[in-house]
């Protein structure tokens, strides 16, 4: 089932999509910014997937883009798709879709005060969650949180012995901890 | 008896033993630490005992309990809540978040040591202090009040503008009126 629902997709939308199944139930699609509206809007209206569960952003900072993923839900055939879009990282831009479902509008608001993206068109008060906020978007992986908060806020002498979760983890199990997380790891 | 400046007036004596047997706390929880209160509050552990018991608003209240972590976006209704508080008025910083920052003291939007901001009177320690905990602190106020040296609101007044200073520091939109006591 989950195969036919890929196929019909790919057929209706050509090479503007790609997919594969990922497992029981679910469905991954990579579109782009330019497609996602049109996919969003066919799998709701002729599809009947009418429930946007969740819509977030990755930031993918090796690769210089943020992903964005939407996942939304069908009642019927009880499976989730999950498209992502992969915006630009030094311009991000992406289309609204508050149109499409409302709420959305706030997953929206909070991409673009936590990472920056904006949504064209999208109408809705600058600050949410944040107030007076002046730095670069905190969600963002190159925001580095204790630098700031060290700047920011006083410090109480005494902890200077804390340990490092992920060095004692890593100690215990022996993994390897991945060259790009070094960097922006503490 | 000698009245100078050490030695304390029969009426304040009275007058803070009055003060230390009606505590009331403003129902106002801002961190994850507030979910104590209720059991403190209620038949099993019963605050009021010990003439502690809740307020509903701040020119009510006699204490300000700050539950856990403080995010500096309740770091400004927090300042507003305390400055319309009626004198005398105490301040009790609940969980190691108030002390140090607790477990989120690399946090952007939390702030990491309360005195900084607000005069306080007691620490609680404890990730989150359990009720026996909470209500050792307020005996310990209480003693404080006792002897007199429950002294954070005169400390604010003093040192207003320290406190100010560390305050705008992370409030850079300023929308509080000046005081001139
Ligand atoms: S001290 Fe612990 S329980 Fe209290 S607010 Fe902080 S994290 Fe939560």
């Amino acid at each position: 089932m989950e195969q036919e629902l890929l196929d019909l997709l790919v057929e209706h939308f050509q090479d503007r999509i790609a997919g594969s199944v990922k497992s029981d139930k679910r469905v991954e699609i990579f579109t782009s910014t330019s497609a996602i509206e049109d996919v969003l809007m066919y799998a709701k209206n002729v599809l009947g997937y009418i429930h946007l569960v969740h819509f977030s952003c990755v930031d993918w900072i090796e690769e210089n883009e943020f992903e964005l993923m939407y996942a939304i839900f069908s009642p019927k055939s009880k499976i989730t798709i999950m498209s992502k879009v992969r915006v630009d990282r030094e311009n991000p831009v992406a289309p609204n879709i508050d149109y499409i479902w409302r709420h959305a509008n706030t997953f929206e608001r909070e991409i673009r005060e936590m990472f920056g993206i904006e949504f064209t068109g999208l109408i809705a008060e600058k600050e949410m969650i944040l107030e007076d906020w002046i730095e670069m978007p905190p969600m963002r992986r190159d925001f580095d949180t204790a630098e700031y908060a060290k700047k920011t806020f006083f410090d109480r002498p005494g902890r200077e012995d804390a340990q490092d979760v992920r060095e004692t983890i890593i100690k215990r199990t022996g993994e390897e901890l991945p060259e790009f997380s070094k960097k922006y790891s503490r | 008896m000698v009245n100078d400046k050490e030695s304390r007036k029969i009426v304040d004596i009275i007058q803070d033993f009055a003060r230390k047997s009606s505590l009331f706390v403003l129902a106002y929880g801002t961190g994850c630490g507030a979910i104590e209160i209720p059991p403190t509050m209620t038949s099993r552990y019963d605050a009021e005992r010990f003439g502690i018991r809740g307020a509903a608003t701040p020119r009510q209240a006699d204490v300000l309990l700050i539950t856990g972590y403080l995010a500096t976006k309740s770091l400004k209704r927090v300042i507003r809540a305390y400055e319309q508080m009626q004198n005398p008025k105490y301040i009790i910083g609940f969980g190691s978040c108030t002390i140090n920052g607790g477990m989120y003291w690399d946090s952007y939007n939390t702030i990491n040591r309360l005195d900084m901001y607000m005069p306080v009177d007691v620490y609680i320690n404890g990730c989150m202090p359990r009720p026996e905990a909470v209500i050792a602190g307020f005996a310990k106020l209480q003693k404080l009040i006792q002897a007199g040296k429950a002294d954070g609101w005169e400390r604010y007044q003093n040192n207003l503008e320290f406190y100010r200073k560390n305050q705008k520091k992370i409030i850079h939109n300023w929308v509080m009126p000046d005081y001139n006591w």
